[in-house]
C-alpha cells in the first residue's frame, strides 16, 4: 500500500506493473533531461550579451530541432506501444471473477465451480483492529491464488464507479449495463489495496478494495470455507 | 524530501547516470576551458556534457538491466517447470533418457 507521503509509485506486484515501472523511469528521465536543458537555455538566453537583429534563418538548427524531437519522440513510444500491446495480450485465464460496484461497496462472484458470492463493505475507523489501515480494509477481502491468470469482470449495478489496484497495475470503469474484462497476474502473494477511481456518490472515498494473493492450496480451502458459511 | 531521495534510489540507473553524468560534464567543461580558456563556452560544453553523458549511461545501464531482467524470468520459469514436472514425461531434464526404449527383462 502506499505510506505517508508517497511520491512515486507503488511496488509492483504483477509483470505489467513491473514494465510500468520501467516505462515510468524511461519517460521521467527524458523528461528531467529535456526540462533540464530548457532550464539551461533560458539562462543563457537571458544572460547573453550578443543580439543580433538581422538573422533571417538557419538551415542547422532548424534541422538539430526537428530531428532530435522525433528521435526523442520515438524513443517514448517504441516501449510505450509494447507496453500498450502486453497489457491486451490473450492470456488463458485460471480463475474469473466479476467485481460488481454498488453504492458504496464492492461485490465480488465467483462463479466458475460452485457460486460464491460476497459483499465486501469498508472496516469503519472505530471498528479497526490495531494494525489496520484507515479507509482501506474491508470485511471480506478478494482472495485470489498466486501466480495464476485471473480475469476479472468488472460492471455496476447503479451508477458508475471503476475498480483499480495499483500495486497490480489494473484500473477499469465499472459502468452499468456494461461489462468490462481485464486480466493480472499476482506475481508474489501479499495484500494490496486500492480504492474506487469513479466519483459514485458521497461515500465513493469509502469503498476500498483489497486483494489477498494466497498460494492455491490457501486459496481453495478458503473458498471452501467461504461456501460453507454462504 | 527523504521520500524524493528515496524514490532515487530505488530507480535502477537513476543514481549512476546522474553521477556519470555529473562526472561527465565536469571532465568536458575543465577540459575545454584549459584549451580554450573561454568561460561561457566551457559551461556550454560541460551541460552538453552532462546531457550525452547522462543520457549515455541512462540507455547503457537500463539495456543491460533489460537482459538481467529477461533472465531472471527465463530462470524463475526454469525452475517452476522443474518442480511442477519432475518425475514425469514433461520433465526437462529427462527428455533424452526418457525417449531410450529399456532392455529385455
Amino acid at each position: 500500500m502506499a505510506h505517508p507521503s508517497q511520491l512515486g509509485f507503488q511496488d509492483a506486484a504483477s509483470p505489467v506493473m513491473e514494465e510500468l515501472l520501467h516505462f515510468h523511469d524511461h519517460a521521467l528521465m527524458i523528461v528531467f533531461l529535456i526540462s533540464t536543458l530548457v532550464l539551461y537555455i533560458i539562462v543563457a538566453m537571458v544572460t547573453t550579451k550578443l543580439t543580433n537583429k538581422f538573422i533571417l534563418d538557419s538551415q542547422e538548427i532548424e534541422i538539430i530541432w526537428t530531428l532530435l524531437p522525433a528521435i526523442i519522440l520515438i524513443l517514448i513510444a517504441l516501449p510505450s506501444l509494447r507496453i500498450l500491446y502486453l497489457m491486451d495480450e490473450i492470456n488463458d485465464p485460471h480463475l474469473t471473477i466479476k467485481a460488481m460496484g454498488h453504492r458504496w461497496y464492492w461485490s465480488y462472484e465467483y462463479t466458475d465451480y460452485e457460486d460464491l458470492g460476497f459483499d465486501s463493505y469498508m472496516i469503519p475507523t472505530q471498528d479497526l483492529a490495531p494494525g489496520q489501515f484507515r479507509l482501506l480494509e474491508t470485511d471480506h477481502r478478494m482472495v485470489v491464488p498466486v501466480e495464476s491468470p485471473i480475469r476479472i469482470l468488472i460492471s455496476a449495478e447503479d451508477v458508475l464507479h471503476s475498480w483499480a489496484v495499483p500495486s497490480l497495475g489494473v484500473k477499469m470503469d465499472a459502468v452499468p449495463g456494461r461489462l468490462n474484462q481485464t486480466a493480472f497476474i499476482a506475481s508474489r502473494p501479499g495484500v494490496f489495496y486500492g480504492q474506487c477511481s469513479e466519483i459514485c456518490g458521497a461515500n465513493h472515498s469509502f469503498m476500498p478494495i483489497v486483494v489477498e494473493a494466497v498460494p492455491l492450496e490457501h486459496f481453495e480451502n478458503w473458498s471452501s470455507l467461504m461456501l460453507e458459511d454462504a | 524530501m527523504e521520500s524524493r531521495r528515496k524514490s532515487l534510489d530505488n530507480t535502477p540507473c537513476a543514481r549512476e547516470a546522474i553521477l556519470h553524468g555529473a562526472g561527465g560534464s565536469v571532465a568536458a567543461g575543465l577540459l575545454y576551458f584549459l584549451a580554450t580558456s573561454r568561460v561561457k563556452r566551457s559551461f556550454d560544453v560541460g551541460f552538453a556534457g552532462f546531457m550525452v553523458t547522462t543520457l549515455g549511461s541512462w540507455f547503457y545501464c537500463r539495456m543491460n538491466n533489460a537482459k538481467l531482467r529477461v533472465q531472471q524470468r527465463l530462470i524463475q520459469e526454469g525452475i517452476k517447470n522443474k518442480v511442477a514436472y519432475e518425475g514425469t514425461v514433461m520433465d526437462p531434464t529427462k527428455k533424452g533418457k526418457a525417449e531410450a526404449p529399456s532392455g529385455p527383462s
